[in-house]
């Protein structure tokens, strides 16, 4: 659900607009605090905002219906925060330019999807406490698309609410959360559910193959240091 | 959409249509202003003004018309799940709510399909900062390579029986095919790496400079600029 990109002119200027400036500072923010890091990191950094979007743009059959998945969990996990949000970032801003997803909704759109995989690896050195590295990668995917999908409902019913309050001729009849929940919330779980297997077939595959693509537990990263 | 977009990003080199040979700066211009104009206009009239326009200039650059209704249609089933959820029993809101997106996403299509990825993403890296800017080119650069060999595997997972397994399994069969992908992105991170530092990376890829060589051709996209504008003057406030 989360990937579904809002189009323009749906939701009122008095939320993309702030969603705009809001995504730009995080990059502003997010671009200072990975300065030091190599070239390398930058082209390793596209090449997995690519995959994204080919992951978005292959259908995976389930059932009746063809799920587009958006690997939000687990870019997050494999890049941290900032250079996930600029991810989601760059991805959205590419999709905006092929007509998927608004050009004035590319700040919430980034928001969304920013804001699952900046939980992403935060949720893994949690999870990687308890569990191996492969659940905690699954369980951190699930955190993450399932807070994406948490705010993309959460934006529609502000922007629902927005439409009743804004007096304007396009005012609507005040918004019936019940129609967007009807396709949302299945959507939704479905999202989870997939995303949290793929990741699992993702952590599994690179725990046999390239463990060291893994992030080490902070605990462990901070032994290693010392 | 894998089709299409392939497809858009041939059209923008190889198509010759006029709008090819404007430039990417008036072309992004005259997008963003009806972009806006769609999104913020009271005026129904004024909205199918611009709605006019944006088929106009889509039609016009030779996009076939199949491509054109898939990339331009996306936004419909939003659209009108939002439409749906807001009704109030009248067609005004409906209809504003499914031409503001649908005239947005026409007006991009055409800027895409007639304007090479270069150009039109150098004027964006003028303003991005350095690593997002960076990214956005290799991420383009990375995705039709690695959108071929997510099409080549799910084929072979196709062919292989991976989808008459039940979905649980096939989903992880479809995570592990895509952590291939991961190990062939970091590796093809580290040849793009070595071949940059090769060609002398200064720090930042830049873009080209032809996104803002004006040419005959944008004498037109100031034109239809223009005719825009003069409609919004003139029906900003009627019905």
């Amino acid at each position: 659900m989360s990937h579904l990109h809002i189009p323009d002119g749906v939701l009122p200027a008095a939320l993309w607009l702030p969603g705009l400036v809001t995504a730009v500072l995080l990059i502003l923010v997010s671009a200072r605090s990975l300065r030091q890091e190599s070239p390398q990191q930058v082209a390793y950094q596209g090449a997995l905002g690519a995959l994204v979007l080919a992951a978005m743009a292959v259908q995976v059959p389930l059932g009746p219906i063809e799920y587009h998945l958006s690997l939000v969990g687990p870019i997050g996990v494999l890049l941290g925060p900032a250079s996930s949000f600029q991810v989601m970032f760059v991805a959205s801003a590419v999709l905006a330019f092929l007509g998927h997803g608004g050009l004035t909704v590319i700040g919430l759109n980034a928001l969304v999807l920013g804001a699952g995989s900046a939980l992403a690896r935060p949720g893994y050195d949690m999870f990687r406490r308890r569990f191996s590295p492969v659940a905690a990668f699954a369980a951190a995917a699930a955190v993450a698309q399932a807070v994406c999908g948490l705010l993309w409902m959460g934006l529609m019913t502000v922007g629902l609410r927005a439409h009743a309050w804004s007096g304007r001729p396009d005012g609507g009849g005040g918004g019936r959360f019940g129609v967007l929940a009807l396709v949302g919330v299945p959507l939704w779980i479905l999202g989870v559910a997939a995303e949290t297997t793929v990741a699992f077939g993702i952590a599994r595959f690179l725990a046999r193959v390239r463990p060291d693509l893994l992030p080490a537990a902070k605990d462990t990263r901070a032994a290693e240091a010392a | 959409m894998i089709d299409a977009l392939s497809q858009i990003d041939f059209l923008a080199s190889a198509n010759g249509s006029v709008w090819h040979r404007a430039s990417a700066l008036g072309k992004l211009g005259l997008m963003g202003g009806l972009v806006l104009l769609a999104v913020f206009t009271p005026s129904l009239r004024l909205l199918f003004a611009v709605h006019l326009v944006a088929w106009l200039l889509a039609g016009t650059s030779r996009v076939p018309l199949r491509l054109l209704a898939a990339a331009a249609g996306y936004p419909l089933f939003f659209s009108v799940l939002f439409a749906a959820a807001t009704w109030d029993g009248t067609w005004e809101a409906p209809l504003r709510l499914v031409l503001r997106p649908l005239t947005a996403s026409l007006g991009a299509v055409w800027l895409v399909s007639t304007t090479p990825y270069p150009d039109l993403f150098a004027p964006l890296s003028r303003i991005l900062p350095r690593r997002v800017a960076d990214g956005l080119f290799i991420t383009y650069r990375a995705l039709f390579d690695l959108i071929g060999r997510a099409e080549r595997l799910w084929r072979s997972l196709r062919i292989r029986g991976a989808t008459s397994v039940p979905p649980r399994q096939r989903l992880t069969v479809a995570g592990e095919g895509l952590a291939t992908l991961v190990l062939y992105g970091f590796e093809r991170s580290q040849r793009l790496y070595a071949t940059m530092m090769l060609r002398g990376h200064s720090g930042r890829i830049c873009g080209c400079r032809h996104y803002a060589e004006m040419s005959r051709a944008d004498w037109l996209v100031a034109g239809v600029g223009a005719l825009v504008a003069a409609a919004a003057l003139a029906w900003w406030r009627v019905r």
